[in-house]
């Protein structure tokens, strides 16, 4: 399964629920696969997806927040697993698209290989699954509807060496479409 | 050395409508930070970032947020703050201890201390510095700024050493 694949699989589940996602070619795809004011793009500041995240789940208890994030994002803001694992927001989702490699940047190899993120979020009180396959990732999204939160997915993906659109939106609408978007009940 | 003006600005910002207040420790905000856990509105971070992320993320929810940290910690988040917070345009206000201020400060504390009114500067942040007796005019003008949605940062000076 390639990240693209994975995502139209999660979008179909997911619909209009917000989306925190994060740099680089993560946020590309997301943008290509179904761009909607939902989704809260992610830029720069590697890393931080999953904090972003935290602060609208804990101001937003009734919906359902999604993290579109990396592998090599999440290894460098591992301290937000301590962070998000101490609150227990209920109606967090943290997906992880696993590669093992820095995909962005050229392909680069990550740590998630030889260290298991899996082991690090149940130390962090999370609800972790791995998937490997499209049957799988459908099973477990019907899965954790009746989980509580904080949920991780990490989803083990094959690099693929097309690149995705950048996205074309400025940063201000995309803020702006993103709080608009919450206001909506 | 009264430090008791730092519960004061808690609590005025709190009572104007600073709902969230997110960082990581500092010896010099020690008063201000032990008000707001009285009041459980502190959340404790691993690192400045995150905080600033976690308060970003707060912001999108419309619920207006102040990031505090030592100067190390600003230093540390200067990527944080020009492609998220500036970036984006998003309106926190930030709380600073200014280790380093005195010039006889630790070791650890002097370059980066003495570094820090220029840091501000180059990175166009709005920024004053809050005492004892400027401290109410201070949290207005951060409250207006952020009212105004836009970023802003108050500076808390250590003129003493441990």
């Amino acid at each position: 399964m390639i990240r693209k694949e994975a995502m139209e699989i999660l979008i179909k589940e997911i619909g209009e629920k917000p989306i925190i996602s994060a740099n680089g070619y993560i946020s590309r795809d997301l943008f290509n696969v179904k761009d909607k004011k939902t989704n809260f793009y992610m830029i720069g500041s590697m890393g931080l997806a999953s904090s972003i995240a935290l602060g609208v789940a804990l101001k937003n208890t009734k919906k359902t927040i999604f993290v579109f994030d990396g592998d090599g994002n999440i290894l460098m803001n591992l301290g937000s697993l301590v962070t998000i694992g101490s609150l227990q927001p209920k109606n967090l989702v943290h997906i992880i698209f696993d590669n093992s490699s820095h995909e962005s940047t050229g392909g680069q190899p990550t740590n998630s290989g030889n260290v298991k993120i899996k082991k690090i979020a149940l130390g962090a009180n999370y609800t972790v699954y791995e998937i490997k396959t499209e049957q799988g990732l459908m099973k477990i999204l019907k899965k954790i509807k009746k989980d509580k939160g904080p949920v991780m997915l990490i989803i083990k993906i094959e690099t693929l060496k097309i690149i995705g659109k950048r996205i074309t939106h400025k940063p201000i609408k995309i803020k702006e479409n993103f709080m608009n978007s919450l206001g909506e009940k | 050395m009264n430090k008791n003006f730092q519960r004061d600005v808690f609590n005025l910002l709190l009572k104007q409508g600073i709902e969230n207040f997110i960082g990581v420790p500092d010896s010099t905000l020690k008063e201000f930070i032990g008000e707001g856990l009285k009041h459980k509105k502190i959340i404790i971070s691993t690192r400045e970032e995150e905080a600033i992320g976690i308060a970003t993320g707060m912001t999108l929810s419309k619920s207006k947020s102040l990031v505090f940290m030592q100067n190390a910690g600003f230093a540390n988040s200067l990527s944080t703050i020009t492609s998220l917070v500036q970036m984006y345009k998003i309106p926190l206000i930030f709380l600073i201890g200014w280790r380093g201020y005195l010039p006889n400060d630790a070791p650890e504390h002097k370059k980066i201390g003495k570094i820090q009114p220029e840091l501000i500067k180059i990175l166009n942040l709005p920024s004053k510095i809050i005492t004892q007796k400027n401290w109410k005019e201070c949290c207005l003008w951060a409250l207006k700024k952020n009212s105004e949605n836009k970023v802003c940062s108050l500076v808390v000076r250590r003129e003493f050493l441990d």
